[in-house]
C-alpha cells in the first residue's frame, strides 16, 4: 500500500545558517497515528510545517500520497498550538473556513460541519462567537475545522499545549474517538511522553537541534485506548523507554 | 447600561448650564461678552431657519470630506501594506506631511482651488484622512502570523487572506480612525469656511462676529457642536453594528475599587 507520507532525507537550515534539522527520514502508513516526540525547540514543528507545505525543506523531499509537496495541499488538515479561530465568525463559520478557501460549495459541507461539531460535543455552540467558548472547546472547534473538507492527512502541532492537564487527557480521548471514526492518517507533534504513548501507533523521538530521528518505537497497546491504561505496567514501560531515549538523545 | 452611562454626563452638563446662567445673571455680565445659555437657546430656536440654511452646506461637505478620507485612506493603507515601493517611498512623506499645520494651508487652498466647495472639501480630506491611513495600515499588518499560516494551509489566496482575514481584523482599528476622522473633518470644513465662504456655519460665525452678535455666534457654535456630536454618534453606532465581536469597555470602570 502506498505510504501516506514519505519524509526522505529532509533537512532545514534557516537563512543565517542555523541548522534546525540535520536529517529526517521516515514513512507514515495510511491510517497510522504517528507522534513526533522531542524537547522544545528541537525542530519538530518545523518538520510538521514542511509536511504541510508551509515551509520548504533545504534538503531532501517530502511526498504526501505519492506526490511531492510543493506547497499547501487540499487534502491536508492542520491544527496549531493555538486554536486560531477568527473572532468575528461564529463557530460554524469558522469550521467552514477551509471550505470557503478551497472554493467548495458551502451547502455540501454544512451538514458535515454540524456532525463534526456534535461529535466534538460543541454543537450547542455552533452559532456562538469564539470568545464565548473555553480553551478546550476552542481547540475542539479547530479540530473540526481541520477535518471539515475530509482530508486524508491530519497534522497536529502540539494542539493540547495550552490546555490544563485534565482537559488535555479528555481531549486526547476524544481525538482518538474521532480518529477511529474518520480513519485519518495523523502526524502529531508533542513534547509530552505520556501523550505520545497514549495516542500513537508509533512514536519517533527527535534529538535536540540540529535534529535527527534518534529513536523509534511501535506502541502495541490495544485499542480503543482508555484512561485506565495509563496506569498499566506496559504503558509505563513505553514511557520509560522513550524517556531514556530522550535523555540519551543528546547523542553519544 | 447605556442609558445609565449617559445619565451622569447629562447631569453634569445641565448643572454647568444652570451655574452659568446664575453667574451671568448675578454678576450682570454684558450679553456682548457672555450671553446667558437661555438666551443662546432662544436664538438657536428663534433664528433656526438662518442657522439651518448655513448648516446644510457645512454638513454635506463634512460628510463628503469624511467619505473621501475613508475611501482614500483605506486605499492608501492597502497600497502601504502590499507595495514595498509605496511603503518605503511614500509613507515617510505622508508622515512628514502631517507636521505641516493643515489649518495654515487653508488660504493657499483658496488660491489654488478657488472660493468654491472644492477647496473646503480638499482641506477636510487633508485633515481627516491621516488617522484612517494609520489605523487601517496598522490593522491590516497587525494580523497574527498564525492566522495567515492557517489560511495558507487551507490554500487561501492573497485576495482571500485580505478579504477574509486582514480586512475584518482591521475593522476595529478602522472604526477607531473613523471616529477621529469625523471630528477632524468638521474642523477642516469650518476652518476653510472661516477663510473664504459665502455660506456655512463657519461663515455664519465670522459674520456674527463682525456684527458683534455674540448670542448668534454661540448659537452657531452650539449648532455646529450638536452636528459634530450627531455625526460621531452615527459612526459609533455603525461601529457597534459592524464590529459586533469586540467586547468593549468604553469607560474605565471601578476607579479605586
Amino acid at each position: 500500500m502506498l505510504d501516506s507520507v514519505v519524509v526522505d532525507g529532509v533537512g532545514k537550515t534557516y537563512a543565517g545558517g542555523v541548522e534546525a534539522i540535520r536529517e529526517a527520514r521516515f514513512r507514515v502508513a495510511p491510517g497510522e497515528f504517528l507522534s513526533l516526540l522531542g524537547p522544545s525547540g528541537c525542530g519538530k514543528s518545523t518538520l510538521l510545517m514542511m509536511i504541510a507545505g508551509l515551509l520548504a525543506p533545504s534538503r531532501g523531499s517530502i511526498r504526501v500520497d505519492g506526490a511531492e509537496v510543493q506547497g499547501p495541499r487540499r487534502d491536508v488538515g492542520i491544527v496549531f498550538q493555538s486554536p486560531v479561530l477568527l473572532p468575528w465568525r461564529t463557530v460554524l463559520d469558522n469550521v467552514l473556513l477551509p471550505v470557503e478557501m478551497l472554493r467548495l460549495r458551502r451547502t455540501d459541507y454544512e451538514r458535515r460541519a454540524r456532525d463534526l461539531l456534535s461529535m466534538a460535543k460543541v454543537d450547542d455552540f455552533a452559532a456562538k462567537l469564539p470568545h464565548e467558548l473555553s480553551g478546550g472547546m476552542k481547540q475542539r472547534v479547530a479540530i473540526c475545522r481541520a477535518l471539515v473538507h475530509d482530508p486524508a492527512l491530519l497534522l497536529m502541532d502540539e494542539p493540547f499545549n495550552a490546555l490544563d492537564a485534565m482537559t488535555r487527557d479528555q481531549m486526547g480521548l476524544e481525538l482518538l474517538r474521532i480518529w477511529d471514526v474518520h480513519k485519518k492518517t495523523v502526524v502529531f507533534v508533542t513534547h509530552s511522553i505520556r501523550e505520545a504513548v497514549f495516542l500513537s501507533d508509533r512514536v519517533l523521538v527527535m534529538t535536540p537541534r540540529p535534529a535527527t530521528i534518534g529513536f523509534e518505537t511501535d506502541v502495541k497497546l490495544p485499542r480503543p485506548r482508555t484512561m485506565d491504561m495509563q496506569e498499566a505496567d506496559e504503558f509505563n514501560r513505553y514511557v520509560g523507554l522513550l524517556r531514556h531515549s530522550i535523555e540519551a538523545g543528546t547523542r553519544p | 447600561m447605556r442609558g445609565r452611562s449617559l445619565l451622569w454626563p447629562l447631569a453634569v452638563t445641565l448643572t454647568a448650564l444652570v451655574a452659568w446662567e446664575a453667574v451671568v445673571a448675578a454678576l450682570r455680565v454684558k450679553t456682548l461678552l457672555l450671553p446667558r445659555p437661555s438666551l443662546v437657546a432662544g436664538v438657536l430656536w428663534g433664528r433656526a431657519p438662518l442657522i439651518l440654511e448655513h448648516m446644510w452646506p457645512t454638513f454635506y461637505q463634512i460628510v463628503l470630506g469624511f467619505l473621501l478620507s475613508l475611501v482614500g485612506g483605506v486605499l492608501v493603507a492597502v497600497l502601504l501594506t502590499y507595495s514595498e515601493i509605496v511603503r518605503k517611498g511614500f509613507y515617510p512623506l505622508i508622515v512628514v506631511s502631517q507636521i505641516v499645520p493643515k489649518v495654515a494651508v487653508a488660504p493657499l487652498f483658496v488660491v489654488w482651488f478657488g472660493l468654491g466647495d472644492l477647496s473646503r472639501l480638499l482641506l477636510a480630506f487633508l485633515i481627516a484622512f491621516f488617522p484612517i491611513v494609520i489605523n487601517t495600515a496598522t490593522g491590516l499588518t497587525s494580523v497574527d502570523d498564525d492566522f495567515v499560516r492557517m489560511a495558507r494551509a487551507y490554500m487561501g489566496t492573497r485576495r482571500q487572506i485580505f478579504t477574509k482575514i486582514r480586512l475584518p481584523h482591521a475593522m476595529p482599528l478602522i472604526f477607531g480612525g473613523m471616529k477621529i476622522s469625523i471630528t477632524l473633518a468638521v474642523i477642516g470644513v469650518v476652518v476653510a469656511e472661516f477663510v473664504a465662504a459665502q455660506r456655512g456655519i463657519g461663515y455664519l460665525i465670522v459674520m456674527a462676529n463682525g456684527l458683534l452678535d455674540t448670542p448668534l455666534m454661540m448659537a452657531a457654535i452650539a449648532a455646529l457642536s450638536l452636528m459634530g456630536l450627531a455625526l460621531y454618534g452615527v459612526v459609533a453606532g455603525l461601529e457597534r453594528l459592524v464590529v459586533y465581536w469586540q467586547v468593549r469597555t468604553e469607560t474605565p470602570r471601578g476607579g479605586f475599587a
